[in-house]
């Protein structure tokens, strides 16, 4: 063997890295599996429970009793589903669309921003559920009232999405434009707002929650129809198993509506996200 | 020609004035390539950023061919320390970008964008998104992004800064080559001597905040040029001088 000059280049036997490390828990089927597996469990332990000492079913329904009782209250949960459903929706979308365009009108104006941000954010802090009971006395106790508070509530979380997102396209690229002469309209549409894609999704994720909380608590005190006057009637009868088939039922009103929206969002960041 | 006359700048902030450039005069010829260099912080961008017409001047006067400077001009290419790409935009869209906001019309600019990605040994990758093209590519697509509405200036901020050195030596030749095809003005902003020396017709030495010029230092290698211009001994001389040079104007001014 020669000794190695200044500049002799020694080739290395490098053994492929095993990199392979197998974490069970990133597994898809245990992924969708694993709390699936939880929540039976949990069921059944609650079912075990609840006859092991004999707790009275006014107190705590067994998860048999109250899957008998969906099944037995089918047509009766899903004609107050619907309403429930529906306003959400709407509520929600009208929230979308004024929340949204708020956060265009303050991202544009000075003005505008600075008499109305600070506003938005003392709304956005103080609890809008105990505003609801003016909006009954505004709007009276049918569907409107419901609608603008589910709309009010959700509201909020749209507008601060979309800011924070018009806001978060690079400054680099907000020059360029500008050096390109670009019209802020072609900004807009070009750059900022497909940059605020991805908040503004977050954004909307929040705000279907909200849309049903804010049509349930609408129905809560105008007592008309929906799962939160069915929650409501049960409860004045001492129906506890009724009152949790509503609640199961509000949970698929509440997966069908966020599932929409994520399904959206998926759809929409496949082309937009980064 | 570029002409800066007693170019100054002063940022206002709420800790009081801060003078960025103070009285920078200088004649760039057209197709001249110019390499500032000077220590962080001192106004590099600053000045590239009123040579765009993306700051306003507070002194001074900058006239590009005879025309004083007073707002964005459309002949200005920009590169900048990030590729700044559109992430949902594949590489040749992105590349035609600059006239979609110049509202030309597409049709007329896209050979010439596909020429371009060519050029810079993209046509392979003209239909991929930016996170599927590594660094230096998109830094690539960046420059011919800034070349495609045939602009008269190149305004380069440390476009290379961001990249890992075998990458940042590789980009400066396809730069080399990118220029010698098109001949823009250059004007380009790094922290590597080696880099302005290899790529540079001039390069201006600036001092600390506020800044002005302490030294103009011809390029003597004749173009076109290629790598092997580094390895003669004037160029280690010349970017010995200049590092000489920049650490005498960080001393002086301190
Ligand atoms: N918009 C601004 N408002 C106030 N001060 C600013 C502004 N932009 C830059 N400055 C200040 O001006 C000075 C020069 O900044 P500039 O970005 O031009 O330096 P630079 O030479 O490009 O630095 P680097 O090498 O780090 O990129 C800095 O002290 C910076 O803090
Ligand atoms: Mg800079």
């Amino acid at each position: 063997m020669s000794a190695t000059q200044l500049g002799d280049v020694t080739p290395v036997a490098v053994a492929p890295p095993n990199l392979e490390r197998r974490d069970l828990s990133r597994h898809p089927a245990l992924q969708l599996g694993l709390p699936v597996l939880f929540a039976a469990a949990v069921l059944l332990l609650w079912e075990f429970l609840c006859r092991a000492y004999a707790v009275p079913e006014v107190i705590l329904p067994t998860p048999s009793a109250i899957y008998a009782r969906i099944i037995s209250a089918w047509p009766f949960l899903v004609q107050h589903a619907v309403p429930t459903g529906t306003e959400a929706a709407i509520g929600f979308l009208l929230a979308t669309v004024l929340g949204i365009a708020l956060a265009v009108l303050l991202s544009y104006s000075r003005w505008a921003y600075a008499a109305l941000y600070p506003n938005v954010i003392f709304f956005q802090l103080i609890p809008k559920i105990a505003l609801a009971p003016l909006f009954i006395v505004w709007l009276g106790i049918g569907s409107p009232s419901r609608l603008a508070f589910s709309m009010f509530i959700a509201f909020f979380p749209v507008v601060i999405a979309t800011l924070t997102g018009l806001n978060a396209t690079p400054p680099d690229m907000l020059r360029l434009c500008k050096a390109l002469t670009a019209r802020s309209w072609q900004v807009f549409l070009s750059v900022r707002f497909p940059y605020a894609l991805p908040h503004i999704f977050s954004g909307l994720k929040i705000a279907v929650t909200f849309a049903i909380i804010g049509v349930i608590v609408g129905e809560f005190i105008t007592a008309q129809a929906g799962l939160g006057y069915l929650i409501l009637f049960a409860s004045s009868q001492a129906e506890t198993s009724l009152i949790m088939a509503s609640i199961a039922m509000l949970c698929v009103v509440g997966l069908v509506l966020y599932g929409a929206v994520a399904g959206l969002e998926r759809l929409i960041l496949r082309k937009y996200g980064h | 020609m570029i002409s800066l006359r007693g170019v100054r700048k002063t940022y206002a902030s709420p800790a009081g004035p801060i003078e960025a450039v103070a009285g920078v005069s200088v004649d760039i010829a057209e197709g001249e390539f110019v390499s500032i260099l000077g220590p962080s912080g001192c106004g590099k961008s600053t000045l590239l950023m009123m040579l765009a017409g993306l700051e306003n001047i507070t002194a001074g006067s900058i006239t590009i061919a005879g025309q004083p400077m007073v707002g964005p001009r459309r002949d200005a290419g920009l590169v900048f320390q990030d590729a700044t790409l559109l992430p949902w935009l594949s590489a040749l869209d992105n590349v035609l970008f600059p006239i979609k906001m110049m509202r030309l019309p597409r049709e007329k600019y896209v050979a010439r964008a596909e020429e371009l990605l060519h050029s810079v040994g993209l046509g392979d990758f003209m239909e991929k998104r930016p996170r599927e093209l590594s660094g230096g590519m998109r830094q690539r697509v960046a420059l011919c992004r800034s070349l495609v509405h045939t602009p008269s200036i190149m305004l380069m901020d440390e476009p290379f800064s961001a990249l890992d050195a075998i990458t940042r030596d590789e980009m400066a030749l396809v730069l080399l080559d990118l220029w010698a095809r098109h001949r823009k003005t250059g004007i380009f902003i790094t922290h590597s001597i080696r880099e302005a020396v290899l790529l540079s017709d001039r390069v201006l030495v600036m001092t600390k905040r506020p800044a002005v010029v302490v030294a103009d230092v011809k390029i003597p290698f004749a173009r076109p040029r290629d790598e092997s211009v580094q390895d003669s001994p004037e160029f280690t001389a010349i970017v010995a001088r200049l590092r000489g040079m920049i650490e005498h104007s960080i001393k002086v001014a301190a």
